[in-house]
């Protein structure tokens, strides 16, 4: 099988402030229904513009969780929502544990 | 090539009805997702549980791979035998030719979607959790695979080793998967969850039509030094009592190299300082938070004693006089 060495140059997605909200469904692998129900959480920001609707470059991180668990875990999108808070929150207070710790000396 | 046990994996018997089948993928899903899981492996696990319930929720997969025998064991060598697959027809996902497309490869990391050599050499195709989802039905199939860095290569840009694996269909009409290993830059500045795409490295598509897109999500794994919050970092300084109290001039290491900062008098031990701009690279870029850790010096030596001899007899000092009385 042929090995061919390519040097590849990786752009990162969503430098920019927004993103179109076909080009995040896509990424994201979600519908846009979906995607639409997530901004009406007010999980992701969106917008709407003349060119169509548009979603905060910043929420993709979130909106490819909330993806993968819909589709993982088969629940719908308040649920997906919900779990999202939940992990976050998870996530800020295992970050504080680990800041008291460094602080305390502790492990 | 080892035998996969997929009643096993989903922890049902043979018997097990549809509705116990999915029970158990969604028991297992949830213990193991890569997103919710504390699990050791859990990455691991849940490849291995989306590949047994891939087969054993679809009827013709499942009376497919049931009529392999139950005398075989999990990790026993295994090989299709040679009429396998003369009584079945796939019209699901994964459809034959048997050595279907597989998901982008790099380093060893986890990717999406990317199923064991057992289910390929049995069912062909990737997993449907690979799928394009919902981009143009006429382009090439996007690709996402994950990659881990360290902070350090998020703050400087690294590159990574991908193996890729696309098929092509060959003159007489059969698909071969063809490897070819590339190099990419990450740019610097990545942040955590971020995707980076590398364009047209996805499935290639008919005609005169756009090839699919590799995404890689960044991971940044945790550092031994720095804490990570979007481009912030913050770092634990450890500071004498006196540097705190009368204030000094200290080296702090940041991530582009040590800096000069001084420490206000009257500091307290889990105040932060700021650095502006000593976070990651961006548009604005992050900040590094010091946050000060006064450490006192052991009383050990007859000097060092007396010290705190003469602090306890001339500071008027009560650090619990904000509790109540």
């Amino acid at each position: 099988m042929a090995r061919v060495m390519q040097l590849l140059e990786a752009r990162v997605v969503g430098e920019g402030d927004w993103i179109a909200a076909a080009e995040i469904c896509q990424m994201c692998r979600i519908e846009q229904s979906a995607l639409l129900e997530l901004a009406d959480l007010g999980v992701v920001a969106g917008r709407h513009t003349y060119t169509g609707w548009q979603v905060a470059a910043s929420a993709l991180p979130r909106v490819r969780v909330a993806g993968r668990l819909m589709r993982d875990l088969g629940i719908n999108v308040s649920g997906a929502a919900l779990a999202l808070e939940l992990l976050e929150a998870r996530q800020a207070l295992e970050s504080r544990i680990r800041d008291l710790e460094r602080l305390t000396g502790g492990h | 090539m080892e035998f996969q046990d997929y009643y096993k994996i989903l922890g049902v018997e043979r018997a097990a009805t549809a509705d116990q089948v999915k029970t158990a993928y969604r028991r297992l899903a949830r213990k193991f997702h890569p997103d919710v899981s504390k699990e050791a492996n859990a990455e691991a696990r849940f490849k291995q549980v989306q590949e047994a319930y891939e087969v054993l929720k679809d009827p013709e997969k499942r009376a497919a791979y049931d009529q392999l025998g139950s005398e075989w064991k999990s990790g026993q060598q295994f090989r299709p035998p040679p009429d396998w697959g003369s009584d079945f027809e796939f019209s699901g996902g994964g459809a034959r030719p048997r050595r279907g497309r597989r998901a982008a490869a790099g380093d060893g990391e986890f990717t999406e979607g990317e199923f064991s050599d057992f289910f390929s050499s049995l069912f062909g195709g990737a997993s449907p959790f690979a799928g394009g989802g919902a981009g143009p039905a006429r382009a090439g199939r996007d690709h996402h695979a994950r990659v881990d860095i360290d902070l350090g290569e998020a703050f400087r840009g690294t590159t990574r080793t991908l193996e890729l694996r696309r098929p092509e269909v060959t003159a007489d009409g059969h698909v071969q998967l063809h490897a070819h290993t590339v190099r990419v830059n990450i740019p610097a500045g990545v942040t955590e969850g971020q995707l980076v795409r590398l364009a047209g490295q996805g499935d290639p598509a008919a005609g005169n039509r756009p090839a699919g897109d590799l995404y890689l999500e960044v991971h940044i794994v945790p550092d031994k030094l720095y804490q990570l919050d979007g481009r912030d970092v913050t770092l634990t300084f450890p500071v004498a009592p006196w540097e705190a109290a009368l204030g000094a001039s200290v080296t702090v290491p940041t991530l582009g190299g040590p800096v000069q900062m001084s420490i206000p008098a009257g500091s307290q031990s889990g105040q932060k300082l700021r650095l502006r701009g000593r976070g990651l690279p961006g548009q604005p870029p992050g900040d590094e938070y010091v946050q000060l850790k006064v450490v006192l010096p052991p009383a050990g030596t007859p000097e060092a004693r007396a010290l705190y001899e003469q602090m306890r007899s001339q500071l008027a000092f009560d650090p619990r006089a904000d509790f109540a009385r």
